[in-house]
């Protein structure tokens, strides 16, 4: 989030649990967060699991990074 | 001093939060520091049981979202600066990262530091095999054998998580465990977990990596064989942190009456206070009382009637914001990954991180990392990626 307040662009990798808690504490920063939510947990996966939450984060990172690199 | 507040609060976990929340309702003007981000302790434990009643469990980063949202809402403003030093009195001052603040009241709710055993050697072992966050590094011990030492629930819960992944879990219990009859059932019940009463670690083993530990029992010492480390004893609250209040020996703030300490315009909630309870229910009712106690002390100086307030006090000036932008000025060909090093975060960004190297046809993508979950990144890092990049993919939440 302080990446952002730099005018970074960067996406946040979070699970589905820490997004409440993510959301509320960029909302304290007064920042707007780039969000790409995979399910959780991410610790303890083996090769296969790890690979399927890979190819979810990579199919919503690639459009939002797209779009912000479109619009720059 | 750069900034004056009704209410300051050091440290935004539970207590803190509720703290804050309850003096910003009052329509008091609050401030919440904590230098990594609101959430406190329980970021670092997956699931609550018995929260909000007996019998239920509640993900963490559910109530804490739920807490810091509450507190936003209410108008409380979060620091991110780090409190080195309060300074009790009638008018209490703080020092931070920032500069000096002043405060009408300060609410002390820093939770406490860190478990360590004080042996020979620990520091170097920290992260090495010797952890305090179970759902932090847990799953590096998946199938192997690991040590939890403390007595009480938070103790119970850690070892808990551990069971889950590894393959067996020891407690070592200086004393009697001062657990709950329900954490202990369930302890009983896991089949993977053995405690031991009257245990207490005398040397740890390992060059460079944990590979055990020495314990002591009424029946003499003996080996044990672990890789994973986890100790909740020898935590320490803020005494060192505040001046002119009274603390008990493990640096845990007395109170006169509740959450009063015995300077008027100083309260503590939590963990931090001597004798609290060591559970979510307990953090949320100091915090309120605390609190309230702050508006109560602070409401015969502001009046009881009508209060006109600043709409935009602490709000930063819109012209700020440039001061601290540094990035936007390197190319779309500058992308590193920034991972918080839990288990699986620096793959998962490596995967996601190769996906859009491709996509973009970058000749590389570089990487950095803080080294684990529970610290907050290094300003210098911070400098570098911002000054470097154009954009750092971040593993924040998982």
């Amino acid at each position: 989030m302080e990446l952002e307040k730099r005018g970074v662009v960067a996406p946040l990798l979070v699970t589905s649990t820490f997004l409440p808690l993510v959301e509320a504490q960029a909302k304290a920063r007064r920042v707007t967060p780039r969000v790409v939510v995979v399910p959780h947990p991410v610790g303890g996966l083996n090769e296969a699991e790890l690979a399927e939450r890979i190819e979810a984060a990579a199919g919503a990172l690639l459009p939002l990074a797209d779009e912000a690199r479109g619009s720059a | 001093m750069s900034s004056d507040w009704d209410v300051a609060v050091v440290g935004a976990g539970v207590a803190g939060l509720t703290a804050a929340r309850v003096a910003a309702q009052a329509g008091l003007r609050v401030v919440a520091y904590d230098r990594m981000a609101p959430g406190g302790q329980l970021v670092n434990l997956t699931a609550l049981h018995d929260v909000p009643g007996p019998g239920e469990v509640t993900p963490s980063a559910e109530l804490l979202g739920r807490l810091v949202a509450a507190a936003e809402a209410a108008g409380v403003t979060m620091s991110f600066a780090e409190v080195t030093r309060v300074h009790a009195g009638a008018s209490p001052r703080l020092e931070t990262s920032e500069g000096e603040v002043g405060a009408g009241a300060v609410v002390v709710a820093t939770g406490l530091s860190a478990g360590r055993l004080g042996l020979p050697g620990e520091e170097l072992l920290v992260g090495r095999g010797i952890s305090t966050c179970a759902g932090c590094d847990g799953p590096l011990f998946r199938g192997r054998a690991v040590a939890v030492v403390g007595d009480d629930d938070w103790t119970a819960e850690e070892a808990l998580e551990l069971a889950e992944v590894a393959a067996a879990v020891t407690v070592l219990v200086p004393g009697r465990p001062g657990w709950s009859a329900e954490r202990a059932a369930r302890l009983a019940a896991s089949g993977r977990i053995e405690v031991l009463t009257g245990a207490t670690v005398t040397a740890l083993r390992g060059e460079g990596v944990l590979s055990g530990v020495v314990v002591a029992t009424s029946g003499g010492e003996r080996e044990l064989a672990v890789d994973g480390l986890f100790p909740y004893v020898g935590r320490r609250g803020p005494g060192a942190l505040v001046d002119g209040v009274a603390t008990d020996e493990s640096g845990r703030v007395r109170t006169d009456d509740g959450v009063r300490t015995a300077v008027p315009t100083v309260f503590v909630a939590g963990d931090a206070r001597s004798g609290a309870p060591d559970s979510v229910p307990s953090a949320e009712a100091d915090g309120a009382a605390a609190g309230a106690a702050a508006v109560a002390a602070l409401r015969p100086a502001a009046g009881r009637g009508l209060r006109i307030v600043d709409p935009t006090f602490g709000v930063q000036p819109a012209g700020s914001a440039a001061e601290i932008l540094s990035g936007g000025t390197a190319e779309w060909t500058e992308v590193a990954l920034f991972s918080n090093s839990k288990p699986n975060a620096t793959e998962l960004l490596r995967g996601v991180g190769e996906r859009l190297q491709a996509h973009w046809e970058l000749p590389e993508i570089g990487f950095a990392s803080k080294p684990n979950a529970s610290a907050a990144a290094d300003k210098d890092v911070i400098d570098w990626l911002s000054q470097r990049y154009k954009m750092v993919l971040v593993a924040v939440g998982d």
